[in-house]
């Protein structure tokens, strides 16, 4: 193997992909990257074995081949190499690399040892804008839950319904949906929500399309130079749009950045109590006030303006109404609740494509 | 059959690749179909797919060939068994729950490669009915009873301790059978707490997505036996602790047993300490001389001979405080019995066991204080002295008890034997450790250790 790539190529692709070599794992070689040549590219890919990353860089190919090397290794050194042109050699399993100053060989080991990486030979290929995606996942990924006693809660559920595109996550305390595009494709996809972690990490801010292929054990994400192919959770996710309640008994609209002052300040007493806070709506003052009660520090009551259609009270966890908050994009938005043991949905005060759903703790 | 062909390939495969490649590539495969020469290997996942059928395909093949199968085609598929049946649990239709004021936060994620079913590790040879109930373990018999007819409603947790060999292992299986018998479906769970920590440990060491802590929790009734090994895991206690809290307060039944009580297993954690100590704790004594008659003449009738009176005497005497070595030393006789063709009788029974332990005549009163003060680490001048500091008195005490008991000498003698002129002082002295040792498990060891030393 000989080639030449630019610095910033190679550290561009090494710092997306090195990230999931780990060296913890069982199986040694897992800590290291594969470097190949194909066609005139070479590709750089890494697997934890439940997720692969494959990128893509051009180069000048004069020799062909292949070898992995250890990932923190050559991620930390082409990372403090000066920008301009680096030659690969490949000499006997010794990874040679020059730069104009730099002359430094790496211990690698045959790509052969290299776990095989999974394809998809047969599976339906769909697109989506990587910006809408990338959107829709940031607003649902915070309800995943990461309890593994229950696998099918630690995945997105990316399925489409009535011709439109949905993506779902719950912890069985919160849920959320994002409606994401009209797409006219039979689509039911359990995908881990940590792999999509790393794939809003692959994203990055590109404005291309994502193109999808799955088949019914692993999904494919060909973001431009970048492809990440994950597992699938086996498993059926429960019938989740029936938890969400249409018609509310009491809404208030307030600004966004009020709520989440005073949903602060409140958490701050709310620690004893596992973060719960109570939440008061009042049309007379046409307020929103949030309570929280610490038996040995003291207590706090914050006040918002609101424009509200009744009274009621209900009783959250802060922490879990920060999150719900964070994701709403809007300034102003809906806080709808029925009784006390109801869920409770949050929303953008315009949009309806984002829905937010919280179960109230017992107070 | 199929299972004991892929167990055999695992067996030499594990021997010609690395143990990670082993672990990653081949733990969790199972053979699902062997059909004319088509044979179809269920995997975890596609990575593991990928990796055998490129990879291992030809030592798969070959190491079937050596196991005298000729397959024509090895096709893998990708198969989660461990998870259908560990996941199909109820509560997964409730999706949303109104969460309780206190709830946790995120739980502390351990997982493992757990794949046992619910009814591991219970023996189905230990039922109520073959129990033998005594004075010493009537109460727990009890208590367990009462658990299997409605577990996790009475005496939760269940905490026995007791020595070795009294039948703790055997009654709480006999809980776990038992609640399985009437209903199949539960899920029963017994473990020894090193095989819990064995399990945590690879649980943190593999850092697998499977179901360590899922797999306790879900568990409708937890046993553990020989509690006392978790002593000084820390992690393992953090860990236990949560199953505990987690099953205690979704009223599923906890049994523990151990052969301490839990204030006498050292560095154990408090919180686990006092949550032992919640429910009911029950001390099981060593068997006494009926009893142990009783167990001899049911083991003995089990295997279809009835033994002579004077032979299950002699038994129970000779083997004095363990179950275990009782049955051991039954066993022993019925098999050299069985071999010869012979009637079990006295003669053989007194050659082949040695003779009876009955006590020796010669015990005097020097060597029980002797013994005593030993016990304790105290001198004989201390006893026989007029020192009045405690741990002098006690073991002064339960020298006159054991005079008393043992020699059964008069008062007056007893004092005088202690170098007292006082008769008070002995009949005073006696009648504490006697109603002391009723209460007391501490006075009882010491009592019944200080006779081993006497009788030994």
């Amino acid at each position: 193997m000989k080639l030449q790539v630019t610095q910033e190529n190679l550290n561009k692709a090494l710092s997306s992909v090195a990230r999931i070599a780990n060296t913890r794992g069982t199986l040694p070689i897992l800590a290291n990257v594969v470097l190949r040549t194909v066609g005139t590219r070479l590709t750089i890919a890494a697997t934890n074995l439940d997720i692969a990353i494959t990128h893509y860089i051009g180069s000048k190919v004069s020799e062909e081949g292949s070898i992995t090397v250890p990932a923190r290794l050559m991620q930390d050194f082409v990372n403090s190499l000066p920008s301009g042109v680096i030659e690969l050699k490949l000499d006997d399993y010794k990874l040679h690399i020059t730069t104009d100053q730099y002359n430094s060989v790496i211990n690698g080991v045959s790509a052969e040892e290299f776990p095989v990486m999974p394809a998809i030979s047969e599976g339906k290929t769909w697109n989506i804008p990587a910006k809408v995606f990338k959107k829709g996942l940031q607003q649902v990924l915070v309800a995943a839950s990461n309890d593994e006693a229950r696998p099918v809660l630690t995945g997105l559920y990316i399925h489409t319904s009535g011709d439109k595109l949905y993506i779902a996550s719950t912890d069985s305390y919160r849920l959320a949906e994002k409606e994401i595009m009209p797409l006219k494709e039979d689509i039911s996809l359990l995908v881990p929500a940590s792999s999509m972690q790393e794939l809003l990490r692959v994203v990055g801010d590109q404005e291309t399309d994502i193109e999808i292929i799955h088949d019914d054990q692993q999904v494919l994400f060909k973001v431009g130079e970048v492809e990440l192919m994950t597992r699938l959770i086996d498993g059926t996710y429960p019938d989740y749009k029936k938890l969400i309640p249409t018609e509310f008994a009491v809404t208030a609209t307030l600004k966004r950045a009020d709520f989440v002052n005073i949903t602060k300040v409140s958490s701050l007493f709310a620690k004893e109590s596992a973060g719960s806070v109570t939440i008061h709506v009042n049309p007379d003052t046409k307020s929103v006030s949030i309570r929280s009660v610490a038996s040995q520090l003291g207590e706090n009551t914050a006040q918002a303006e609101a424009e509200v259609t009744a009274e009621g009270s209900i009783t959250l966890n802060s922490r879990y109404l920060l999150d719900a908050l964070g994701t709403l994009n809007s300034d102003t938005v809906m806080l709808c609740f029925n009784g006390k043991l109801e869920p409770c949905v949050l929303k953008e005060a315009k949009a309806t494509d984002y829905i937010h759903v919280i179960m109230p703790l017992k107070s | 059959m199929k299972d004991s062909l892929w167990q055999a390939v695992l067996g030499e495969i594990e021997l010609t690749v690395s143990r990670a490649s082993f672990i990653t590539w081949f733990k969790n495969t199972e053979l699902l179909t062997n059909k004319d020469g088509v044979l179809v290997v269920g995997v975890p996942t596609v990575f593991v797919k990928n990796q055998l059928e490129r990879k291992f395909n030809e030592l798969i093949v070959d190491t079937l060939k050596k196991n005298g199968i000729e397959p024509t085609k090895v096709e893998y598929k990708i198969h989660t068994k461990g998870k259908s049946t560990l996941h199909k649990r109820p509560r997964e239709e409730t999706v949303m729950v109104v969460a309780p004021q206190q709830q946790t936060e995120a739980k502390p994620k351990s997982s493992s490669s757990v794949r046992h079913s619910y009814r591991q590790g219970l023996n189905e040879k230990y039922t109520f009915e073959n129990f033998i109930v005594g004075s010493g373990n009537e109460l727990a018999y009890a208590a367990c009873q009462a658990i299997a007819s409605a577990p996790g409603t009475r005496y939760n947790p269940l905490f026995l301790y007791g020595g070795v060999g009294i039948g703790k292992t055997h009654l709480i299986q006999a809980v776990g059978n038992a609640i399985l018998a009437k209903d199949p479906k539960a899920h029963v769970v017994y473990i020894s707490s090193e095989q819990f920590v064995q399990e945590f440990l690879d649980a943190i060491r593999y850092k697998k997505n499977t179901d360590f802590a899922g797999f306790y929790r879900s568990a409708d009734v937890l046993i553990v036996d020989d509690m006392q090994f978790i002593a000084g895991k820390e992690k393992t206690q953090e860990e236990f602790f949560h199953t505990f809290n987690a099953l205690h307060q979704a009223n599923k039944q906890i049994i523990i047993s151990s052969d301490k009580p839990p204030k006498d297993i050292p560095t154990l954690e408090e919180r686990l300490r006092s949550r032992f100590n919640w429910g009911m704790s029950i001390d099981m004594q060593i068997p006494d001389f009926e009893t142990r008659c009783a167990i001899i003449q049911t083991k003995a009738t089990t295997h279809g001979i009835t033994l002579d009176p004077g032979v299950v005497e002699y038994l129970a005497n000779h083997v004095q405080t363990n179950i275990r070595e009782l049955e051991g030393a039954l066993n022993q006789l019925l098999a050299f019995c069985e071999m010869r063709g012979l009637q079990p009788d006295i003669q053989i029974t007194t050659s082949l066991l040695g003779s009876s332990k009955v006590r020796p005549k010669h015990i005097n009163a020097k060597q029980i204080i002797e013994k005593t003060a030993k016990h304790y680490a105290v001198s004989v001048e201390d006893i026989m002295g007029p020192k009045r500091d405690k741990d002098i008195v006690v073991p002064r005490q339960i020298a006159m008890f054991m005079l008393r008991s043992e020699l059964h000498l008069s008062f007056p003698k007893i004092a005088r034997e202690l170098g007292r002129k006082d008769h008070t002082t002995a009949i005073h002295s006696v009648e504490k450790i006697a109603k002391e040792s009723a209460l007391d498990a501490d006075m009882r060891t010491a009592i019944s250790e200080i006779k081993d030393r006497l009788y030994a």
